[in-house]
This record gives structure tokens, sequence and C-alpha cells, in this order.
């Protein structure tokens, strides 16, 4: 018990930074769902600092507060003083399950997910298959599971044929003027195969030849959220020497949470960065590439812009939009967190779920026909609330539709 | 402690899920935002209704539990800490803006409610909520009342108690008191509403106001002011509002803040100047280019380096360099201590001189900003709390800091209120006499002294 005191002790640094100011209390989607200070950043930093300065003797109690947060980011990125937030959480998480071990399964999944994605990958068709017993299908590709505790939820499909297993290798454009090298991530690895391949033939239609590893390796953000920081350092560090070993310059990526993970986050923790750049393909497309494609259609569109978007761009995904697909375009009043947190989604799910209805809504109400968003996570956690407020949204990652057009052009 | 029977009638009153008892949880209600000790209460309950505080009143002014009203907890003066332990009462359940009236122009909202939330509503209907404390995004209406919440817009248009037309309470019996109403003028019994200002939730548990709202302004327009020393911006204040002007706001950064903010935000302030200015007025677009104009010629007549913001994004960036100042001297040393004293805005050159001789004598860092137009500053001592030596020296320059306001007819708190922070000081400012008085109306209303007992010295 004195190890673990000691070592939450050295996040002192860290948390002294924070004044109390309660500002994070209008940003934080949990506090201003559930109105309570227990909710909010500034308690969890509290009772962290409550155990080193001995007034919580408990020191078990206070895992379950800190672990239920969304990981959005909001509170770090709004805050006057600058508190790493994140990283304190991810560092305390990580301290306090040496006492609250993590459940069996939790800890199997997670080392057959991070540790083993060959096998993953070989699991994929039965996955594919299990799910398709046990559930119900409500459109196309999406399942309601039968069992009871999951009937709320609506599930993508889990493919058969994993993303690498159809496009590992070089995929080479035909006048190629330059490569990088692509990281799908695990959602376009086994739910969302076509964001890959649209990444991959816009690239292609760019003249980029795109090089798809073989086997695709977690970022290791959900070990972290779990409260394994060695595991997540260790995918961090694998996948860091993968992308040093393809001499690549640029690696681009679809999922700003994995880019989150294997960027800013993953130097914080591990001190540690790629040499070259890792990028987001709607700013790669912007800010590399002639994107000349414009695509319309018909009706209404939106934006949800994902939390672990690149701070400095975020004006950059609505100019993509208007610049690129001719809608008519509505800006939501709710710019809220989706709600999905990743691993909160499974710890958390009415919580995930209540964050997110208010934001379908408005899209119900606002008869918004296309719903787009640059991260597969939040597709998945809008999709499920659109469909439970009886929604006709469709929701898409903006590239999909490019590709589209691009399909046509050809 | 806590007697198990008392727990349950809590629990029955409000259910499970709004009742916290178990140590981890009571922390999270030990703290405000003031540098104070924390103190842990015994119990946090959260009302959905108005009947549920007047039974929790009931049964804390049987028990003799301390009660201690909590908004969002983000007062500066230690004023929602459970000093003597007791129960908390959180209010932000009680969250909705009941009515916007636009005939007969007022609001009607729970004491929960977010004040942004207000000022949003009101602008939704064409009207206006002026007072805009630095907090508002997420401070409370019944924190801004108990506090007199000021903010950027003092100098024009008042603060919190310029707003409040009536409330809504339980005292510490438990009885239902209104005070005021919806009328402009009212001369009904004592002014009630009046009394609840500034009362730091030692008076009742308030729950309902109505809020005075006005037309929205048509027009506004800023200017950013450089100045080459200090005194000189501080006498453009004095000069400008002799001249008959009242701009909506008016707000002075100290060189200190100037380079502070720069280096963190790279927005193209001066960093050689000593002071800045920030102005903006506002009103019928006629009247607001006659004044504009007026001010621009007092700020260069006293040297000072006039620049206009002609569109939306200049004045963002202009009132950019105010908003992030707090921010932007916090992320300098761990511990900020945001002090707020005030004085006669004609003596706001000698407070500025009395703030710069104090932190070189104690040698602090004290970065200051503020409301210049209401003699409002805010020197921001920037320390580290572990540093046992210089927390004594920051108890002296805020001694000293007070003694100069106090000197200069000033006083201890403009906006931030007394809590337990600045108890000690209040008898000199106000007389034993007035203590007497506040203690007299006090034990009258509540002898036990159950409401948030310690607080303002009481
Ligand atoms: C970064 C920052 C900037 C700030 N800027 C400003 C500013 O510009 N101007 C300004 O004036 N203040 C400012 N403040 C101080 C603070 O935000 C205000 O005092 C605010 O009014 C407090 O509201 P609250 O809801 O947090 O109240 P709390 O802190 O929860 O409570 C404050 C006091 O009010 C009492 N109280 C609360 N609700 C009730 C109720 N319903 N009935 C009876 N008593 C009640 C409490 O018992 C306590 O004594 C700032 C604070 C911070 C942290
Ligand atoms: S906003 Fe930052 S400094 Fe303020 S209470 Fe939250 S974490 Fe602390
Ligand atoms: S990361 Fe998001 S959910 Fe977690 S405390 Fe911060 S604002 Fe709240």
């Amino acid at each position: 018990m004195k190890e673990i005191i000691k070592e939450l002790k050295e996040l002192e640094e860290l948390i002294m930074r924070c004044m109390k100011c309660g500002s994070c209390q209008s940003v934080c989607p949990l506090y201003r769902s559930d109105l309570k200070e227990q909710s909010v950043t500034r308690s969890k930093l509290a009772q962290i600092e409550s155990i080193y300065e001995g007034k919580l003797k408990d020191t078990g109690k206070i895992l379950k507060y800190i672990d239920y947060c969304l990981l959005c980011g909001r509170c770090k990125v709004n805050c006057p003083s600058g508190v790493k937030v994140d990283e304190i959480f991810l560092r305390a998480k990580t301290i306090l399950r040496k006492i609250e071990k993590m459940k069996g399964w939790q800890k199997l999944i997670l080392s057959l997910a991070m540790e083993r994605p060959e096998l993953m990958g070989k699991l994929a068709p039965f996955m594919h298959i299990a799910l398709k017993f046990s559930s119900k299908k409500i459109k196309n590709d999406i399942y309601k599971p039968i069992f009871k505790d999951l009937s709320e939820r609506h599930l993508f499909g889990i493919k058969r044929d994993p993303f690498t297993k159809s496009f590992a290798g070089l995929q080479k454009a035909q006048r190629e003027k330059s490569q990088v090298l692509f990281y799908p991530g695990c959602a376009v690895q086994y739910i969302f195969p076509q964001i890959g391949e649209a990444l991959v033939r816009i690239l292609n239609y760019y003249d980029v030849s795109v090089l798809v590893p073989d086997l695709n390796r977690c970022c290791g953000v959900p070990a972290a959220s779990m409260g394994d920081l060695e595991l997540y350092k260790k995918m961090v560090n694998e996948n860091l020497d993968f992308f040093e070993s393809t001499k690549m310059p640029i690696i681009i990526t679809c999922c700003p949470t994995c880019e989150y993970g294997l960027k800013d986050l993953g130097f914080r923790i591990t001190g540690r960065a790629f040499s070259g750049k890792i990028i987001d393909i709607l700013i790669f497309l912007e800010e590399n590439l002639e994107l000349d494609i414009v695509t319309s259609l018909k009706g209404k569109m939106s934006l949800h812009l994902p939390c672990h978007y690149d701070t400095h761009k975020s004006n950059l995904p609505s100019k993509f939009l208007n610049d690129h697909i001719k809608a008519d375009y509505v800006t939501l009043d709710n710019q809220d967190c989706c709600g999905f947190g990743g691993t909160f989604n499974l710890k958390f799910y009415k919580k995930s779920k209540a964050i997110s209805l208010p934001k379908a809504e408005e899209i119900k109400a606002k008869k918004i026909d296309y719903l787009f968003t640059p991260c597969p996570g939040c597709i998945m956690q809008l999709t499920d609330a659109l469909i439970s407020a009886q929604a006709n949204t469709e929701v898409f990652h903006p590239i999909e539709k490019i590709y589209e057009e691009i399909k046509k052009r050809n | 402690m806590l007697k198990q029977s008392v727990l349950r009638k809590f629990k029955e009153i409000v259910g499970e899920l709004n009742c916290w008892h178990k140590l981890e949880d009571l922390i999270s209600y030990s703290y405000d935002a003031a540098v104070e000790e924390p103190k842990i209460p015994d119990v946090v309950i959260r009302p959905n209704n108005y009947e549920q505080i007047c039974e929790v009143i009931k049964i804390c002014s049987e028990e003799g539990i301390p009660l201690i009203t909590r908004g969002a907890g983000t007062n500066l003066s230690g004023g929602t800490i459970p000093v003597r332990g007791g129960c908390v009462l959180l209010m932000t359940a009680l969250n909705k803006i009941l009515e916007i009236n636009r005939e007969d122009l007022y609001a009607v909202a729970q004491a929960g409610a977010i004040t942004f939330n207000l000022a949003q509503e009101a602008e939704k209907n064409g009207l206006f909520y002026p007072p805009d404390p630095g907090s508002m995004k997420y401070s409370t209406l019944g924190g801004n009342v108990a506090e007199n919440a000021g903010g950027l817009r003092g100098l024009k248009y008042g603060v919190t108690k310029d707003y409040l037309m009536g409330v809504k309470f339980f005292d510490m019996e438990g009885n239902f008191v209104t005070g005021g109403g919806k009328t402009v003028k009212l001369a009904t019994g004592f002014n009630i509403p009046g009394l609840m200002v500034s009362s730091e939730g030692v008076l009742g548990v308030m729950f309902e106001f109505i809020f005075k709202l006005l037309p929205k302004p048509h027009t506004s327009k800023s200017m950013l002011v450089i100045y080459k020393d200090i005194i000189k911006a501080s006498e453009t204040v004095s000069n400008i509002i002799a001249s008959k002007i009242l701009p909506a706001t008016l707000e002075l950064l100290d060189a200190f803040t100037i380079r502070t903010v720069e280096e963190a935000t790279k927005i193209g302030l001066p960093t050689d100047a000593d002071a800045l200015l920030l102005i903006e007025v506002d009103g019928h677009p006629a009247v607001v280019e006659e004044d504009f104009n007026k001010i621009k010629e007092i700020c260069i007549r006293l040297d000072g380096t006039v620049e206009v913001a002609d569109n939306a994004q200049q004045k963002d960036k202009i009132w950019e360099a105010r908003r992030k100042a707090l921010s932007c001297l916090a992320r300098i040393k761990p511990t900020v201590i945001l002090e707020d004293a005030t004085v006669p805005r004609s003596k706001l050159s000698d407070m500025m001189k009395a703030i710069r001789s104090i932190s070189a004598k104690y040698n602090l860092t004290i970065g200051t900003f503020g409301h210049a137009g209401d003699g409002n500053l805010h020197p921001t001592i920037l320390t580290d709390r572990r540093d046992k030596d210089e927390m004594e020296r920051v108890k002296k320059a805020i001694d000293d800091i007070f003694e100069a306001a106090l000197k200069l007819d000033g006083t201890l708190s403009g906006e931030h209120g007394i809590g337990i922070a600045k108890s000690k000081y209040l008898e000199k400012e106000v007389g034993k006499g007035t203590i007497l008085f506040m203690k007299k109306l006090k034990y009258g209303l509540d002898p036990k002294n159950l409401l948030n007992p310690y607080k303002m010295g009481i």
C-alpha cells in the first residue's frame, strides 16, 4: 500500500497545477449530464490528492471514479492551468490497478487484441458468424444482439476478412509520385474495411502509393484506458519500431484516437516520437494534395468533430466538407463528445448512450440526411444512437463519399 | 458523525442516488476555488424540488446539523467549505430557466441554473442579462446572488444586485420566504432581495429568482490602448469617466500580465508596454461613434497608442488577451491566489503603485489585471503552497494589499466575497457596530448558527 501511495505522490507535481477553479464543469460531458462534482476532473484530482495527503486511507475506493471518464480531453484543452488530465488519469489508473486487478476476461481480451494480432485476424471469421447467429439484422450491416444484456445496442458486423488480409502490401499508384504508410487501426481492420479501401484508392488516384502493413497492431489506447500503461507503452513502441523500419516519411491515419495514442499521448507517456509525420487523412488530402473532387448529395449534411481530432486543425473537417461535398450544410448546436470513449462504452453503456442521445435527437429534429465524422469510433456510436432515436440519418467517414465520386470518374 | 437514523431520513426525502455519505464522495465537496484548507462534510444532498429542500432544512434544524448551500463551488473566498462538517446541499439539479418575459423584461430562474444559460436565453429573445463574471459558463445564479458577482460590464451596467428583482428562499426553520416581485416599483416590506445579495448562504437557502433584463444594445466597438507608463493608463480611466462617458467595459492589464499572455498565446501584444487598456463602448450606433472618438482623444492626449478593432475578428483578438489573462498567469506557478481589492476609480493609480511596492517588498510575483473602470483590480499572486517561507510572505502581502485598499477608501472585496478567506479583515473595514448588527440579524434568524457557520466571521 505504501508503494501505491508513493507512486501516486509522484503525480503531485502534475496535480498541484489544478487551482480548483471549476472551469472543467462547463465542458465535461459527464458532469453536465450528472450534475454532481464527483463526475468532474477537479474532483477526481482531489481524490487522488487526498490519498497521498493521507486523508483517504482506503486507497482502493477511488479507481471507479477515475475510471468513469470518457478521456474526451475537453477538460484538458479548456483548463486555464494546463493540467495534463489525460496523463494523470491514465497513470493513476495504472497505479490503482495494482489493488483492484482487471477482471480475467478483460485481461484476456486485451492481451488477445493487442499482443496476438495474427490470432485476432484468424478469429474474425468466427466472430463474424457468431454475431450473425446471435443477433437480428436491422439494416444493411447493422445488428441488434438478442441477448438481454446487449439488446439495447446496434452493432456493425465484424467482417469475415480483416482489412489487411485483402490489402496488405504496397498498393501502387499508376503514376507514383510519393509513398506513404497507412495505419488502419482496429476499427478499419475488423469493422470498416471499406473506409480503408476508400483511403487507399483515393491516395492512389492522386499518385500516392500506399504501403499497407501485413498485420494491424492496436495503438494501445484501450490498454491505457483500462489501466495497463505497460501494455500501452509496449504497443506504442512496437508500432513506432515498425513505422521506422518501413523508412516511410509519412504515416496516414483515419482514426483520431489512434493518432493521439501514437503521437501526442504516446510521446508524453513513452518519451518517444516518430521521426517522420503521423497525419490524419483529411489533413493530408487538404494540405498535401490537389484534391479536385466535388461530389453532390441531395438533402442536408452535418459534421461531428471527434474529440481527439488534432486541436490545431479543428476547423479543417468542416472546411473539407464544404469544399468537397455539396449539400445543405447544417451546424449542430450540440458540439459534445459522442459519448463513445472506447472502453467507456463497454464499461458504462447506459451513460455512454445517454450522452449520445441528445445529439441524435437534434440531428433527427433538423432532418439531417448525412452525418459525417472522420472517426470510426464516432461512426459506431452515433449510428447506434441515431437508430435508437429512430432517425433516418446515415453516418459516414467523409472519404467514403469522395471515393464514390472517384469510382464514377474511373 | 451523522446518525444512521438521520441518514435514512435524508435518503427517504431525496432518494439513494441524491445522497452521498462515503468519504470518497464527500471529498468532492470539501473544497471550492479558494486557496483554503479543505474540510469534509458529513453528508451531501442534492434536492430535485423545493419541498425536498424544506424537508432537509427541517431535519438539519431539529438535529443541529450545519447546512452549507453549494452551487458550482467556484467562489474564491472559501464560502462553501464545510468548516464544521454537516450537510452540503447541492443546488445543481434545480437548474431551469423558467421564464423569459419580453413584455415586462424579466426572467425567472432556479438557483442552480448556470449564469451563461440565462444570458443565452435572454439573448435568444433579443434581451440582455449583463452580469458576466469570468466564471459565468459554470457558476450558478444562486452563487452569483449570494456573492453579488460582478464582471466586465460593472462600470456601465452594474453587478448582480442591480438585476435581482425577486427572490424565494427557505429560512433555517423551513419557513417559505419571498421578497420582491415582477414590478419595477415595489414598496412592500423590507427590501428582502437586497438583504439576500452578498449573504453568502448564511441567511437562507434561495431556490428561485426574478431578474431584470435589458433590451440588447444595438452595436459595440472596441479598442486596445498601449501605454509606456501604467500611471498614465490609470489617469486615462479617471479622465474618461470624468468626461461623462460610460464604456461598457474598461479593462487593464499590467506589464507582467501582458508579457505572460503574449508568451503563452502569441497574439501580438506589445511586450515592452507598461500597461494596456481594453475599452468597449456599446449602445446606439451614433452615440457609440461619438463616445468612441472622445475616448480615443483622451487616450492619445495621455500618450496612449490606440489600436481600433475594425471587425469581429480583431475584436475577438483584443478580448482574447483579457480572457486569457488569468489562465496564462496560472500556468507559471502551481498556486494562484486571485485577490480582488477594490478602490474608488479615481484612486486606481495609487492602488497600482501600492501593489507594485508590496510585490517588491515581499519579493513576490504579482500580475495585476482587472476591471479598471470600476476600480476592481485582481492582483494575482503566483506562488507554491508547499513553500512555507514564501506562503508566509504571501500572507503578509495580502494584509498589506487590504490595508492599502482600505486607506484609499476602498473595500476588501469587489466581487469575491468574504467567506473564511477574508473574515479576519472584515471588522477593520466595516467596524464593530456593523459586525454586531450582522450577528444579531443572523442569530435572530438562525439561533444555533447552522446555516453556513463561520462565514464572514459569524
Ligand atoms: C476563474 C474564476 C473567475 C471568476 N470570475 C469572477 C468574476 O469575474 N466576478 C465575480 O464576481 N466572481 C468571479 N468568480 C468567483 C465565483 O465564480 C463567483 O463568486 C460565483 O458567483 C460563485 O457561484 P457558485 O455557483 O460557484 O457558488 P458557490 O461557490 O457554490 O457558492 C458561493 C456562496 O454562495 C452560497 N450559495 C450558493 N448557492 C446558494 C443558494 N441557492 N442559496 C443560498 N446561498 C447560496 C454558498 O453557500 C457560498 O457561500 C470567479 C471564480 C473563478 C474560479
Ligand atoms: S479547469 Fe483545470 S485548474 Fe480548473 S478545476 Fe478543472 S482541472 Fe483544475
Ligand atoms: S476527459 Fe472528458 S469525460 Fe473525462 S473528466 Fe475530462 S471532460 Fe470529463
